[in-house]
């Protein structure tokens, strides 16, 4: 809802994702506050940066394909390693320069995500999970079991000297630029595929996928679709995480990572690209207070003994996680819709 | 876009259809068929298989014996979008409106298939798909202004009234540009005014796009006004196929209704 007052001409501008100035202004701001972050941050704060950075977009394409499409899905941190592991093969091998090789692995991954979304055309809700946790475990097994030479096997890729026009990825702040540039382009294209009638397509097979088949929409086509979306998000995820840590192994994409994401976007809200950056700032954040609170209050009470007290903080996150989903169930974005309408609505009840 | 329909007698036809569930038969050899520019009203007491019929002429159900025809097609076994796409269009009865869409984007979901932007032109927006946008988004105001629900467009439909579903319901259909308007019980459960409203869209949609509309309704004053044929179905078989005025006479119909005479 826009506040009274502001109206629309074309139907283009009643489209448009930044609706007024100040909006446009804000969003600026945001924008050059980022950019300009890294030079007054600590080596720390530039890491978790873009970290979450990258989480973001794999979290992302994860809210295109359960939020929007509603097909869920447990393999997104399989079709990141798809992806990180595709980009670190052209990197090593035939050098491919950076930003190609980038989307050559989210390329990669998209295919081996639009093969499980093809399944999701004949099966529905935990059989769909269960099916899409053996993307995990079918990038595991090649991975380990292909020769050395092809994939490193357990030891992984390494990669070293990376450049882009001229600069170095070998420091925090470019890798930091880097996924910071990169979030950029997959959120406006997140925003154009949602706003588009492939958007429109998966909203509607979430909702009533027999009105969608008689809409003229190809169901089946259109699952396939939100995963291979999903599944491109990851896999350019991915190769931004091998860029930045500049090695990749197996060990880096786990179940357990498809999960926090899955916590991440419900956090955020189901059906928000907004809601799903939300949430991984909110987790992210979250963690990171975990891992840095524990040594401290291990100085503070030392009998408590560090293993307690970081198992306690494991607990401590995951009751606040079920906390927020039993009173918070439609997650952050939704709670601040309500706040925006009562807001502009204010002083009247509607 | 009428094209080849005024070529061919009949727009739309089942022949000799049957259908079964287990062990019961919704359908037993049933043959249907509508003109172009033709409103047939499907009636009959409750589960006389009206809305089997119409399952079966819209691809939902697939018959077990018998043979649909569209067009020219034998539309037997398509996939259900490949008939939409041809021009079927359908309503449904209670509603299979997509909840959580707005009134706008629900009649936008009607364009999909007259849209062409593909997945990287959608991820690139501008410039194609944007104008796409705007392009079939003044087709869908066009048909908002047509039934009068401009108030509502940006509203989520899970929150409008009844009448109003089935209006956007009807709205959406008419996005797909359909060649044969399928409505099933549009009319159930309204009040005299919004019947009044619904009615007049129908009539107004066969004037300005001279297409067959096939109607399943209960409401015999309805039916008998707007109807250019009646064809009435009981326990999955057809008794009667005839204009409104002969059928109200038929016998067998009749007794259908008022149950038959010792």
């Amino acid at each position: 809802m826009d506040p009274s007052g502001i109206f629309f001409t074309s139907h283009g501008s009643d489209r448009a994702l930044v609706r007024t100035r100040p909006q446009a202004a804000a969003l600026a701001l945001l924008i050059a506050a980022l950019a300009l972050a890294p030079l007054v941050l600590s080596e720390r704060w530039i890491a978790l940066g873009y970290a979450m950075f990258i989480a973001m977009i794999a979290v992302i394409g994860l809210q295109i394909c359960t939020g929007y499409a509603g097909q869920v899905n447990l393999g997104q941190s399989a079709f990141m390693g798809v992806g990180a592991y595709g980009c670190a093969w052209l990197l090593h091998f035939p050098q491919m320069p950076v930003v190609l090789a980038l989307v050559l692995g989210g390329v990669a991954a998209a295919i081996f995500g639009a093969l499980f979304g093809l399944t999701a055309a004949r099966i529905k809700g935990f059989y769909l999970a269960l099916t899409t946790i053996a993307a995990q475990a079918i990038f595991y097994f090649l991975v380990l079991n292909l020769p050395g030479e092809w994939l490193g096997g357990a030891g992984g890729l390494h990669l070293d000297n990376l450049q882009l026009m001229g600069f170095s990825l070998g420091n925090d702040r470019s890798i930091y630029w880097l996924t910071l540039a990169a979030l950029m382009i997959m959120t406006t294209g997140a925003f154009g595929i949602i706003r588009s009638r492939h958007g429109r397509s998966f909203e509607a097979v979430r909702d009533d996928d027999v009105a969608a088949g008689m809409m003229g929409i190809n169901v089946a086509a259109a699952k396939a679709r939100a995963f291979l979306v999903a599944a491109f998000y990851a896999g350019i995820a991915g190769g931004l995480w091998a860029i930045a840590l500049r090695h990749v192994s197996v060990e880096q994409f786990t179940l357990f990572n498809s999960i926090w994401m899955i916590a991440m976007m419900i956090v955020g809200g189901l059906g928000s690209i907004v809601g799903a950056l939300i949430g991984t700032i909110l987790i992210q954040l979250a963690r990171e207070g975990v891992v840095s609170l524990g040594p401290q209050l291990v100085d503070l009470i030392p009998s408590a003994g560090q293993d307690i007290v970081f198992a306690s903080m494991n607990v401590l996150l995951g009751t606040v996680i079920v906390l927020f989903l039993l009173f918070e169930p439609k997650g952050v974005m939704h709670r601040i819709e309500i706040s925006k309408r009562a807001y502009r609505l204010w002083p009247f009840p509607y | 876009m009428t094209g080849s329909l005024t070529h061919t007698g009949q727009a739309l036809g089942a022949h000799a259809v049957t259908l079964t569930f287990g062990g019961v038969t919704a359908l037993d050899d049933v043959s249907i068929h509508v003109g172009h520019d033709e409103l047939v009203a499907l009636i009959g007491p409750n589960g006389a298989g009206k809305s089997s019929l119409l399952n079966v002429l819209s691809g939902f159900y697939r018959p077990k014996a018998g043979s649909v025809s569209f067009d020219g097609h034998d539309i037997g076994k398509w996939p259900v979008h490949r008939i939409a796409r041809a021009g079927l269009a359908r309503t449904f009865q209670g509603t299979h409106l997509l909840a959580h869409m707005s009134v706008l984007d629900n009649i936008l979901v009607g364009r999909y298939a007259h849209m062409k932007c593909s997945l990287p032109s959608a991820f690139a927006y501008f410039p194609f798909a944007h104008r796409e946008e705007v392009e079939h988004r003044q087709i869908a105001e066009e048909i908002i202004e047509f039934l009068e629900i401009e108030h509502v467009r940006h509203q989520p439909v899970g929150t409008l009234g009844y009448g109003m579903r089935k209006r956007v319901d009807l709205g959406r259909a008419l996005a797909m540009e359909p060649r044969v308007l399928l409505l099933d019980e549009p009319m159930a459960g309204m009040n005299g005014e919004e019947k009044e409203d619904l009615a007049r869209f129908i009539l107004d949609v066969r004037e300005a796009r001279h297409i067959p509309v096939v109607l399943v309704e209960h409401d015999m004053g309805v039916v008998m006004d707007m109807a250019d044929r009646v064809v009435v179905l009981n326990f999955g078989r057809k008794i009667a196929d005839a204009s409104p005025r002969a059928v109200q006479q038929d016998e067998q119909v009749i007794a259908a209704y008022l149950g038959a005479k010792a």
